[in-house]
């Protein structure tokens, strides 16, 4: 039980780069998805090499290109700073993909109905589609939430303090090897599992009101 | 686009319009014109381009050729058509679609009331207000707070038809507004479109309802294959068609 109380300084820390990285992801994956379906071919283009970099490169990758790269020879960044704009700017091409499958789930017809009521195209995104998009992208969006907080510990390489950072920090100075670790992976999946289960509520909650 | 006050009596006008989808031609070289008041039936077998007919007079469907006056905005086929020019032809124009298209996320009222504010900018209050009040005109005030996903289609046909008179359209479209429907569900539609029509709104309605088209029309319209066949008194047109495609496609409907 020694271990547990080392380790566990770590949780706040997964969670808090879990939620900044994905909010990033989930406001930058809107500009995205727009380019993406752009009436422009060049910025269409523009947007789906840019989605193709952003999820071809590993984060370990990106998190070493920013945070030695951009981080020391162009502005000062820590590395928590760092871990964000790297999960961020992968979890904004992610998103992207799962907006972009949202909005081919909606009607043609929700589309024609605010044509012909006239309502701007901007208009048209903001109260009509973009609320019906977010929510049919909420299940996917949760499953890859999941996966980006397990995929966060490969943030304690440049530093950053969470769950596994604080692991390995327990198992060198006890020369355990294995049970701060095994403290670890409960940790995550104490985490991941009512992150699951709350999805699942707030998806049926929001089926029932909405169900067509 | 400019404003054209000699036609004030013209309502609709639709000038040579043909509209394509690569190389098959599904309005080939259609005039119509529907008068002020007039209630206009448009008849005739799937693929006829009825619809497409209809979703050309509001630009939903942009013709490649002729061109479309509502109100005394014009708008030519071929050249560019800004932004401005459509707000100013939809402003006009009310639709109402088959699949009855409410938005699922908002309440009966909001679907009502946002586009009021957002077209019109009518304040939250008067928006719904002027909603509240077409909602007790289609029979459904007590579904002002529900959602559309809790109401039947023939009630979400009825709320439709609420959220494009509210925006106080001089014209209103009707796209097969029943063929979704349970026949006695259609009914409650029809009933409204009915009072509609005698209060003197200008109605093109494309419809499979023969007997509505037969008691509310002032006109029916016989389309096949792209173009129109025949028009003109419903009693003229279902007793004694000029045309022996029509008489064919008549006989195929009223002897189901």
């Amino acid at each position: 039980m020694e271990h547990l109380s080392v380790v566990a300084q770590g949780v706040s820390m997964t969670l808090l780069l879990t939620l900044s990285s994905l909010l990033f992801g989930a406001i930058g994956g809107i500009p995205l998805v727009l380019a993406r379906r752009s009436r422009l071919a060049l910025v269409r283009f523009t947007a789906r090499a840019l989605i193709e970099l952003l999820r071809g490169i590993p984060p370990l990758a990106w998190l070493f290109i920013i945070y030695f790269g951009v981080g020391t020879g162009v502005i000062e960044l820590s590395s928590f700073a760092a871990a964000v704009i790297g999960f961020g700017l992968v979890s904004s091409a992610y998103m992207a993909e799962i907006y972009r499958g949202g909005l081919t789930a909606i009607h043609d017809g929700q589309w024609e109905a605010s044509d012909a009521l006239g309502l701007s195209h901007a208009a048209t995104l903001v109260t009509i589609i973009g609320p019906q998009v977010l929510r049919v992208s909420i299940p996917a969006a949760a499953t890859f939430a999941i996966g980006l907080l397990k995929d966060s510990s490969v943030a304690s390489v440049i530093g950053v303090q969470d769950t596994i950072y604080w692991a390995s920090h327990e198992s060198t100075v006890t020369g355990d090897a294995i049970v701060p670790f095994l403290w670890a992976a409960g940790l995550y999946v104490a985490m991941t599992i009512p992150c699951a289960w709350a999805t699942r509520l707030l998806d049926a909650k929001l089926r029932k009101r909405v169900a067509r | 686009m400019h404003e054209d006050t000699e036609q004030d009596r013209i309502a609709i006008s639709l000038e040579s319009v043909v509209k394509k989808y690569g190389d098959h031609t599904v309005i080939n070289d259609v005039s119509l014109s529907v008068r002020e008041g007039e209630v206009i039936a448009i008849i005739g077998p799937s693929g006829a381009g009825k619809s497409t007919l209809l979703r050309c007079i509001n630009l939903l469907e942009v013709p490649d050729r002729g061109r479309i006056t509502v109100e005394g905005n014009h708008v030519d086929a071929g050249t560019q058509i800004s932004h401005k020019d459509l707000v100013r032809l939809r402003r006009n124009v009310g639709m109402v679609f088959q699949s009855f298209n409410l938005f699922p996320h908002m309440t009966v009222l909001r679907n009502i009331s946002l586009p009021q504010e957002r077209v019109l900018g009518r304040s939250r209050q008067e928006a719904d207000a002027r909603s509240m009040k077409l909602l007790e005109r289609v029979g459904l005030a007590d579904k002002a707070q529900q959602y559309p996903s809790r109401c039947s289609g023939g009630q979400q046909q009825r709320i439709a038809i609420a959220r494009a008179l509210a925006l106080d359209p001089r014209v209103m479209l009707f796209d097969e507004p029943t063929s979704a429907l349970d026949p006695e569900v259609g009914l409650e539609v029809l009933a409204v479109m009915r009072e509609l029509a005698a209060e003197g709104m200008t109605m093109v309605v494309v419809t499979h309802e023969m007997q509505f088209a037969r008691d509310v029309s002032d006109r029916v319209v016989v389309m096949a294959e792209g173009a129109i066949l025949e028009e003109g008194d419903p009693a003229d047109v279902f007793t004694a068609p000029a045309m022996d495609r029509t008489r064919k496609f008549l006989r195929a409907v009223l002897e189901r």
